[in-house]
């Protein structure tokens, strides 16, 4: 038997044990090809979800490596940790470190190249499942399979890349083995040592972050998007490598607590778990919780995508200062691109006057009855009648509506003294956010022209034409008015200050562009959080199975003690229960302190409210687990009795 | 008045090699007893145990403790007659690392859901007359052999157990910790009148008792009472053995003076 062949035989002729480290790389593999396949793919270049997509992507995959790299060097560790006392055998036999060294090396490329091999040929065979599913989330027509070289050679070079450098690392930084130790593997690190000082400290870093959270407004959001992730994630770990301690210090103090049946055995025993995985449980923290701001930043974008038809009821909109020198121009090039393309649309020309307001003393932007009726006829929306005297609320969001509803204004328009009473709001959007101010409300014809005295305020226009096309089918009509389209987004990059006389805003091209960056979001986000969920979960178990002999020995004993069956399960289950649900606890309150943030910061910005989305993902994250959960524990009880 | 009743057992191991670890095995244990069986590697002593502590099952014959048949417990009920009858002394001690000495030693009674008042009153009691006031807050890894084996008896008499089996209690300790041991056994024998039954190698450890049981391939051998002089008593026990034909794992070593 050479040496290649006692390698090979140790492999093959013991693959239980393999099998562990075999299914978290082939898992890596698997999900790094599928997602390789996506980002080579023909139509991709061609550029079905815009230029941002490409960029996106491969930070995405750049992601995707350093995490599954990071995976493997950890399964390895773990791996390596467990099989201590065989190598001590080996060494006892007289094995050089070199030649163990090598065979470390040679064991490692052989499970690296069987599940490279077998993760690709799982993924291939996966890929058209995974493109139909990708099509369907970003409502592609069609997405066929191809073959290329090129995802092939990607995840082959990237993973045996890995294997080879992580085998290296592994074997060559490892201390000098002493085979005494080895062999009686008693070392157990079990002193409950801890800071006093770090443990306040993780605890009272974790709550300035939460409270930064909980203030975070659009103003502040800069500084503290920076500064709540740091606290946050230096809180995390003094937690888990110290607060945790002082916690369960406190709890053993209670000796009726404490001394209460198998409470006892639970709670030390997590002091050791603790102690032996504090590392590995921020990590797993840190990572659930970037997988659940993954799903609700999905849940928010998506929420957003439904409302935009409703926030947005116009196709095109074009605003102009009473004097702009292009209105005709342009407003004739857009009709006339509409009829070339065939869209019906419906077009109403309004007149805008700015009159300031006595009750308030801010300027108010007034619609004409008519013009509004006109609108609102194509809409199919029900008119309006309005006296003089009267007014109406014209609504810029959802609240607003409800919020103006009971509102009774009376002011009077200081430049024409004209006296009018508002007391109504019209019960649904009639033009976007951007386009009307907060201010604008709605009067009679016979009022409207009353408004003889422009706006005494100097610099300002005092008036402006409003050109608003309804289009049906305004997602396709999303091509129309580039050129101008153009014009206006290059003076927002240019100036500061926007200039321009008129203003342009296509719905549909808006929506393309918030679709196109939804889509990417949504695809890298179920890939990353595949990963995630993937890597928290194997983490978990990989600590678990290194510990197994330990464990094992223990229940013997216990069961010696009179332990019962139903004590012995309930007590895995309580050793295995916090192992899985404290760094995800910890994960789900950060991410509810984030989630406040960002609810705070989106009202600010697009007024929506995602409570019932993030509910619902984080439910589905809490099914995810403890279905994970059970099974591991399943798993774990098997392994325990044979 | 006898507390355990061996009666005829026999087990026989099924499996690829069948092997009969016990027959027709018979022998009683009183009450306040000190009895230690002997017998050379293979005889088997820790099946014997092993059906004592019931964690395994006789193929036939019956064991009778205190008047009942453990054998016609449920698992349940089985744990829980474990939990409150029956005390172990291993050879590794057995102590599980992540408790303190004090843990380690209660950890019978909070299994049984006993009153914190009552653990701490025997703990403090039983901590005295084995001398572990001292390391009642360390670890096992932190203690030397013969103070976790006086941990492991004390773990063994908390909860005042009606039959303490010890599994080769002094096999891992040396001459000094054994002597320790042992006077202690004896001494709780003695003085809380509890019945021990051990399993051993050793001959020394079998002077100390009140009776040593000898099995050889799992059946009746012989057996020796203790008189007065300790000496003479393992010097019978000696004799026994070089009829037993030796394996006897040290046996050379103890003939010395």
């Amino acid at each position: 038997m050479t040496f290649r062949q006692f390698a090979y035989r140790n492999v093959f002729r013991n693959f239980r044990n393999y099998a562990a480290f075999f299914m978290a790389s082939f898992f890596s593999v698997f999900v790094f090809f599928l997602y390789s396949m996506l980002m080579f793919h023909p139509e991709m270049e061609s550029g079905f979800i815009g230029e941002v997509s490409i960029v996106g992507m491969v930070i995405a995959e750049i992601i995707l490596v350093l995490f599954s790299w990071f995976f493997i060097f950890y399964s390895m560790k773990a791996f390596l940790e467990a099989r201590s006392k065989e190598f001590a055998i080996l060494l006892h036999l007289g094995m050089e470190r070199r030649q163990l060294n090598k065979l470390v090396f040679l064991e490692t490329m052989i499970i690296g190249l069987l599940s490279s091999m077998s993760g690709i040929l799982f993924g291939f065979a996966f890929s058209k499942f995974f493109f139909m599913v990708i099509r369907e989330i970003l409502g592609l027509e069609d997405l066929p399979l191809y073959v290329s070289w090129a995802p092939f050679l990607l995840t082959f070079s990237v993973f045996m890349g890995a294997f080879v450098i992580i085998s290296f690392g592994s074997v060559m930084y490892r201390p000098d083995p002493k085979l005494n130790d080895l062999l009686k593997r008693q070392s157990m690190d079990v002193s409950d040592q801890y800071s006093k000082r770090r443990a306040f400290l993780g605890i009272v870093l974790i709550l300035v972050g939460y409270m930064l959270a909980l203030i975070t407004s659009k103003t502040t959001l800069f500084t503290f998007t920076l500064l709540i992730p740091i606290f946050v994630a230096f809180g995390t770990f003094y937690f888990f490598t110290d607060s945790v301690f002082l916690l369960l210090d406190l709890l053993k103090r209670q000796k009726s607590f404490y001394w209460h049946k198998a409470r006892m055995l639970s709670v030390a025993e997590q002091l050791y778990t603790m102690r032996q995985n504090a590392k590995m449980f921020f990590v797993v923290a840190i990572v659930s919780m970037l997988a659940m701001l993954c799903v609700v930043l999905l849940a928010a974008l998506s929420s957003y995508t439904a409302q935009y038809d409703k926030l947005n009821p116009l196709g095109i909109v074009y605003k102009g200062h009473v004097d702009n020198p292009y209105e005709t121009e342009h407003v004739l090039s857009i009709i006339s691109e509409l009829e070339e393309q065939g869209f019906s649309y419906h077009i109403t020309r309004f007149e805008v006057i700015k009159q300031t307001s006595l009750a308030t003393s801010n300027e108010v932007e007034i619609f004409r009855e008519t013009d509004i009726n006109r609108m609102l006829f194509s809409y199919g929306l029900p008119l309006i009648r309005m006296n003089p005297g009267e007014g109406m609320f014209i609504p810029y969001s959802d609240e607003s509506i409800k919020n103006l509803e009971d509102v009774t204004v009376e002011t009077v328009l200081t430049e024409n003294n004209l006296p009018i009473t508002i007391d109504r709001v019209y019960p649904e959007i009639i033009f976007p956010t951007s386009i009307v101010s907060r201010n604008s409300i709605i009067i009679s014809d016979e009022d409207f022209d009353r408004l003889v005295n422009p706006l005494a305020v100097e610099g300002e226009p005092p008036a402006y034409h409003l050109f608003a096309f309804d289009i049906p089918h305004w997602i396709e009509a999303k091509d129309i008015g580039l050129a101008i389209q153009h014009i206006v987004s290059h003076e927002y990059v240019t100036n500061s200050v926007y200039s321009l006389p008129f203003y342009f805003e296509n719905t549909g091209l808006n929506y393309s562009y918030i679709l196109a960056t939804y889509s990417l979001f949504t695809v890298v986000g179920v890939l990353v959080v595949v990963v995630f969920l993937l890597a928290a979960g194997s983490f978990i178990y990989f600590k678990l199975y290194a510990n197994l002999e330990r464990e094992r020995q223990q229940f013997i004993v216990l069961k010696r003690m009179g332990l019962t069956d139903l004590e012995q399960k309930r007590l895995i289950t309580r050793h295995l229960a916090p192992q899985f649900f404290l760094p995800w606890g910890v994960a789900l309150l950060h991410s509810t302190f984030a989630f406040i943030a960002l609810q705070s910061v989106l009202k600010d910005i697009v007024n929506l409210i995602i409570v019932k989305e993030i509910i619902i993902a984080f439910c589905l994250f809490a099914i995810v687990q403890v279905v994970y959960f059970y099974m591991i524990r399943w798993r774990y009880i098997a392994h325990l009795k044979d | 008045m006898s507390i355990l009743n061996i009666n005829e057992v026999t087990k026989v191991y099924e499996g690829k090699v069948t092997t009969r670890a016990l027959n027709q095995l018979s022998f009683e244990v009183n009450e306040g007893e000190f009895l230690a069986v002997m017998g050379p590697s293979g005889s088997g002593k820790t099946t014997l145990l092993n059906l004592i502590s019931m964690i395994d099952t006789p193929t036939t014959g019956e064991i009778i403790f205190n008047g009942m048949r453990p054998q016609s417990l449920n698992s349940t009920e089985l744990a829980y007659f474990r939990r409150r009858q029956l005390g172990f002394i291993f050879q590794d001690f057995n102590l599980l690392p992540m408790l303190t000495v004090e843990e380690n030693i209660i950890l019978p009674l909070t299994l049984d859901e006993k009153p914190v008042a009552m653990m701490e009153e025997r703990l403090t009691a039983l901590a005295d007359k084995l001398d572990l006031q001292n390391i009642l807050e360390k670890r096992p890894n932190e203690i030397s052999g013969g103070q976790a084996q006086r941990t492991a008896i004390a773990r063994a008499l908390i909860h005042e157990p009606s039959l303490i089996l010890a599994d080769e209690p002094t096999g891992n300790l040396d001459s000094n910790a054994s002597r320790e041991v042992l006077e202690l056994l004896s001494k709780m024998n003695r003085e809380k009148t509890a019945t021990i039954v051990m399993v051993t190698h050793d001959p020394i450890a079998a002077s100390y008792c009140d009776r040593v049981l000898f099995i050889k391939d799992g059946e009746f051998f012989n057996e020796v009472y203790r008189d007065d002089r300790r000496q003479a008593f393992f010097q019978r026990i000696l004799n026994v053995l070089s009829l037993l034909g030796g394996q006897v794992g040290d046996f050379s070593s103890i003939r010395l003076p």
